[in-house]
């Protein structure tokens, strides 16, 4: 059993704080209905099949405090939560339980932007930067940055529904790229252009790293979270690993799916355990001002 | 793939930390109902830029284009004035039937138009809820203020009409009172339309029952027969004066058929009907904020 280690405070105001959220869905499942708990008979049965809902755990309950100035990397496999917890923290999603606290609304910057196929790509930047809260004067000062960054040129007077996949991606990037968040998202999903594309995204996400008070990043590419990233959370099948230096965390993730991918499921799961045994969980208590304690 | 526990030791240990979270909010929180206005407000330029563009990019695809803004509810009113007013002849007794069909077709149609679109509004753009973070009765006023434009060249053929086919009306001063009451029409549409679209967003079912509804409306509304039909069933009457469509068409009758003052009663029946609508739409919504956009 977990002791609870006496109260430590956070001075000053964090930016963001994750007390206790999980995500829950409940799902349709294609999987048979096991026979014999369905109990009617024939033409019943054919008429209506049951559907079993299941419910899937996307994300354990898990506690994190972010700091100004911390830039968080997130690994983890496939299905371990990274998407959920990106977008339970951008606001997209509301937790089953528990609460995300942020000093302002954070950007996501992803290619999930939606926008409207009917309209031209011009119509939906000024659309969408207006849908982010942007003025028309402030939308004016930025558009040639965005139709450059996107690479689109002439195509921006065309409707989005004429785009090739790449096209819309870029755009949506560009777009989400004109705001200068406090809080930035970033999923990794953003090689959708060419290497001139890449070049130009990495140089805005630079900058906008550089402005930002925080920034969270979804990459499968260690050697970016590597030389990125000033703290790691290592995530899996929904629990939080690890959550320590890049290089900590990233030798320990990479020699567990080295394990994996060799077939090693038992040395695997004992570095996974290790991890999780070394792990300090944090549990938030959100008061509205602190005390100074006398500390030496 | 099924959803197989995994078996994880517990962590050392967990740490209490005390966070200061004066300046911090919760994120996707709804804001409280004033905040929620003062935002609704903040995001108009998105509000008029989107209907203006859904209008513009509309009727792209037909070869006819906006001309059918117009075509629609004229052949509307054509079909109507062949079944009610020559085969049944429910007209009789109405002096200028065809005129009074027209206004009662045109203005139904407008709020027809608003109801059903800002119903469907949110469910339809729920990428966009999902994307982004704005005050999601935008979208609903958005759809109304489409509507709205899509309108104004309804109702200036709808006079037109009036004008130019006989028995051709005078236009006196009083032709300006359609702003007000089309406005009242509007907000009271709008109103509707907020109430519907979060029942939508959750239901989407709902969707099927909204043209039957909106059908019964329409026969309600005394649009091509006459008051005076009721005058021996008291309680019909009495539905008929409290439909606000109904007062809505009887006020631009009045002022465009008769060139007559309409009665105050009308028009407190329709300001009643129209704010009441606005305020419980806008507090209904903006009580399932939180709820828009979850799959």
């Amino acid at each position: 059993m977990a002791e609870v280690e006496e109260a430590v405070d956070i001075d000053g105001h964090p930016c963001v704080v994750v007390d206790q959220v999980s995500m829950r869905y409940r799902v349709p499942s294609s999987e048979d209905v096991v026979a014999g708990s369905d109990k009617r008979r024939g033409l019943m049965r054919r008429l209506s099949p049951r559907q079993a809902i299941v419910t899937v755990e996307a994300l354990n309950a898990l506690s994190l405090v972010v700091e100004r100035g911390e830039s968080v990397g997130i690994i983890g496999r496939n299905g371990s939560g990274k998407s959920t917890l990106m977008k339970l923290i951008s606001g997209q999603l509301q937790p089953s339980s528990g609460s995300v606290l942020a000093s302002s609304t954070p950007v996501m910057l992803g290619v999930n932007a939606a926008l409207v196929p009917d309209l031209s790509g011009h119509q939906n930047i000024i659309l969408g930067c207006l849908a982010m809260g942007l003025k028309r004067r402030e939308i004016a000062a930025r558009f040639d940055e965005i139709v450059e960054l996107s690479g689109l040129a002439e195509s921006i007077h065309l409707p989005m529904k004429s785009y090739s996949s790449g096209m819309a991606s870029r755009l949506r990037f560009a777009i989400a790229a004109s705001l200068d968040p406090e809080i930035l998202l970033v999923d990794e999903a953003l090689n959708t252009g060419d290497a001139e594309f890449g070049d130009r995204s990495k140089q805005r996400m630079d900058e906008l790293r550089a402005q930002a008070g925080c920034v969270f990043l979804v990459s499968h590419n260690l050697s970016t979270i590597k030389s990125l990233c000033t703290r790691v959370i290592w995530l899996d099948r929904g629990h939080l690993i690890m959550d320590a230096a890049p290089d900590q965390a990233v030798a320990a993730y990479v020699a567990f799916t080295r394990s994996l991918s060799q077939g090693r499921m038992g040395a695997a799961g004992r570095i996974r355990g290790d991890a999780r045994r070394k792990l300090v969980a944090t549990q938030i208590e959100q008061r509205t001002s602190l005390r100074r304690k006398g500390r030496d | 793939m099924p959803q197989k526990k995994i078996h994880l030791p517990a962590p050392a240990a967990v740490q209490s930390v005390a966070v200061n979270t004066r300046k911090l909010s919760r994120v996707g929180a709804r804001p409280a109902f004033l905040d929620y206005l003062v935002r609704l407000w903040d995001f108009r330029e998105f509000i008029f830029y989107d209907a203006r563009a859904r209008v513009l990019n509309g009727t792209r695809r037909d070869r006819l284009g906006s001309l059918w803004l117009i075509l629609n509810p004229v052949l509307n009113g054509l079909t109507y004035y062949v079944i009610f007013g020559l085969l049944l002849n429910t007209g009789r007794g109405i002096p200028n039937f065809v005129g009074y069909l027209v206004v009662g077709i045109f203005l139904f149609q407008l709020s027809a138009a608003a109801v059903t679109s800002g119903a469907r509004s949110v469910h339809n753009n729920k990428s966009v809820v999902q994307a982004f973070n704005f005050p999601r009765a935008a979208l609903v006023v958005g759809a109304n203020l489409r509507e709205l434009l899509k309108g104004v060249p309804m109702l200036l053929a709808m006079l037109l009409i009036l004008v130019v086919l006989p028995p051709a009306e005078p236009i006196t001063w009083r032709w300006i009172l359609i702003v007000p009451a089309v406005a009242l029409q509007f907000i009271f549409n709008l109103g509707v339309g907020l109430v519907l679209a979060r029942i939508v967003a959750k239901v989407h079912d709902v969707t099927h029952l909204i043209p039957f509804a909106l059908r019964v409306w329409m026969y309600g509304s005394a649009i091509f027969y006459s008051y005076d039909r009721f005058v021996t069933h008291p309680e019909l009457l009495a539905w008929l004066k409290i439909n606000p469509l109904f007062n809505l068409i009887d006020i631009v009758r009045s002022c465009v058929l008769y060139a007559t003052l309409p009665a105050w009663q009308s028009w407190a029946l329709l300001a009643a009907w129209a704010l009441g609508a606005a305020a419980v739409g806008l507090v209904f919504f903006w009580k399932g904020e939180e709820s828009y956009g979850r799959s």
